[in-house]
């Protein structure tokens, strides 16, 4: 779906200054189907490489590749693609009711009023259709963007730090429809600081830092870290082996933590003990603690 | 494209109806213009009428040639600052079609404003009992003609820098100075002050008077219509020569402003 190779971005700092290299050789690849996540610090690059895709920005050099062809302004590869911005860039001189209209309408397709209506009453905004944009909080800007991202059915997803700013209910609707739009089929780009979030719902992850992909794996696998630790649980009332670091012992039941290497030991301790394996498996660690990790290099 | 050149169209209409800035803008320049010729309207003096509806008519033109290039300049310079574009070119409509529908709509408006004081300018001369003459359509054809040039000149402007400096530099760098600088040049050589300097100095002048966009080309062949209103067969074809040069004028703008915004970055 998208083939970014080499692609970097420097940006000029005045005349003489050393050009600002917001993206500095990323290579990336998302497949058809995907929901993936651009994560990374503040600057590292995640919204250049977005503006890129998107045809808003010229990389410096590389090679990009969105459904197969070179993004341009307003060209048809278009017709498949919807994007919701980080900062609510909109026309403010427009309604709620007329913005909503005005996206959806650039699509090239005649837009019935009801689906307008339709979308405007499914994110809470049916009461204030009137109201100008430049009157409007941006809680309700960012619920407009989401509007007009899914009034047509597109192929290919931008979203970036989507939920910002948005209440929790809507903030659970949302999630609730980029689940169903990503069963029905289609290709999610999403960038966030937000990683509970992206455990939710990503199934691929890129972990951006410096303008390159630091790591980009899927999400299971970036979350298996700690591959040298089992988790385990077992039938047990004496004494267990030093190696097992004992976190509870519950009514007869014991458990903690091993280390890999001590897998078959494990196994045969409690074989000869004839303790019943209740749980061992490899410890997994939140998106968070797998992301410090990769930024620290310990992976 | 055609739902997409509608959609930005209605989009770019509403953008002019509800501008405080070009409100206010108009505001003032009527308020401006009923002060300054109520009182003739109400002089006793015989002919009075006829020169409160000329001068009337010829402030509300002048206000239509500056209201043109603030059509051209704010919605371009407002949609950069916005930063609202990328909701538009991340759809699929070129910049062509936006660009095209945003001068349209420019020109929709002028063209309205045209009408209204081409009416108004009938109205008064009902009113005053003064003879209506043809070079009220002639006037008002060869302003619409300007503020076609002028609304695209400043759309172009407007794209490539800020929309202070654009109006600055569209005061400054205007032909009329260049030519005003080529008269006094021709003035120093023909008195015997000149050598190759001053010739080749006066030639610049020349190609920047004729480089510059001119609102009225054709000035000086018609500069007696405004004042008398009165049209000679030979004259129409000067309204004609306007409407060419301003939508010569309008292509090569637009191309220079497209690829400008191809070039821009719109994050």
């Amino acid at each position: 779906m998208i083939v970014a190779e080499k692609l970097s971005v420097h940006f000029r700092r005045g005349l003489l200054g050393p050009p600002l290299k917001a993206l500095d050789g990323l290579n990336l690849e998302v497949r058809e189907g995907d929901f993936f996540a651009l994560v990374g610090q503040n600057g590292a690059g995640k919204s250049t490489a977005m503006y890129c895709f998107l045809g808003l920005l010229r990389p410096t050099a590389g090679r990009l590749h969105v459904m197969g062809r070179v993004p341009e302004l307003g060209s048809k590869l278009y017709d498949a693609v919807a994007y919701l911005p980080e900062e609510p860039h909109y026309d403010l001189y427009l309604t709620v009711e007329e913005a909503v209209g005005y996206y959806a309408s650039l699509y090239g397709k005649p837009l019935p009023a009801k689906t307008i209506q339709a979308a405007l009453e499914r994110l809470g905004l049916a009461d204030f259709k009137s109201l100008p944009l430049a009157k409007c909080s941006k809680g309700m800007k960012q619920k407009v963007g989401i509007a007009q991202c899914l009034i047509h059915r597109t192929k290919l997803l931008f979203l970036d730090e989507p939920t910002r700013g948005l209440d929790p209910i809507i903030v659970m609707q949302f999630r609730q429809v980029l689940r169903e739009l990503h069963r029905q089929g289609a290709t999610i780009v999403m960038n966030s600081h937000v990683l509970s979030e992206i455990e939710m719902l990503a199934n691929r992850v890129a972990i951006i830092e410096k303008g390159r992909a630091i790591a980009q794996d899927t999400l299971e696998n970036l979350m298996r870290l700690d591959q040298d630790v089992y988790n385990v649980a077992f039938e047990g009332n004496g004494d267990a082996p030093e190696w097992v670091s004992i976190e509870s012992r519950q009514g007869g039941t014991v458990r903690g933590s091993i280390p890999a290497a001590r897998l078959y030991d494990f196994v045969e301790y409690t074989r000869q003990a004839g303790s019943r394996v209740l749980e061992c498996s490899l410890k997994k660690s939140t998106l968070e603690e797998s992301y410090l990790k990769i930024l620290k290099g310990e992976r | 494209m055609r739902e997409q050149f509608k959609a930005n169209l209605r989009a770019h209409i509403l953008y002019y109806r509800r501008s405080r800035l070009l409100l206010a803008f108009a505001l003032v320049f009527l308020g401006m213009t009923l002060l300054y010729s109520l009182p003739a309207l109400f002089s006793p003096l015989q002919g009075a009428a006829f020169s409160a509806a000329r001068e009337i008519f010829t402030t509300l033109n002048m206000f239509l040639t500056a209201f043109s290039a603030g059509l051209g300049l704010f919605i371009v310079s407002s949609h950069l600052r916005d930063r609202n574009l990328k909701m538009v070119f991340t759809k699929p409509c070129p910049p062509e079609w936006w660009l095209a529908s945003a001068y349209l709509s420019a020109v929709l408006v002028s063209a309205l404003v045209n009408a209204a004081i081409l009416a108004c300018a009938l109205a008064v001369s009902l009113v005053a009992h003064a003879k209506i003459q043809a070079g009220l359509a002639f006037v008002s054809l060869d302003t619409f003609a300007g503020s076609l040039a002028l609304t695209a000149y400043f759309m172009f402007l407007a794209m490539i820098i800020h929309p202070v400096i654009a109006v600055v530099f569209a005061l400054v760098f205007n032909p009329s100075i260049f030519y005003h600088m080529q008269i006094w040049t021709q003035a120093l050589i023909n008195s015997g002050a000149g050598g190759a300097f001053l010739r080749l100095v006066e030639r610049l002048f020349h190609i920047l008077y004729m480089t510059f966009p001119m609102v009225h080309p054709f000035s000086r062949e018609t500069s007696g219509i405004e004042n008398s209103l009165r049209v000679e067969t030979g004259h129409w074809h000067y309204a004609f020569y306007s409407l060419g040069y301003a939508l010569a004028l309008t292509a090569l703008s637009y191309c220079l402003s497209l690829f400008f915004l191809r070039r821009k970055k719109l994050i």
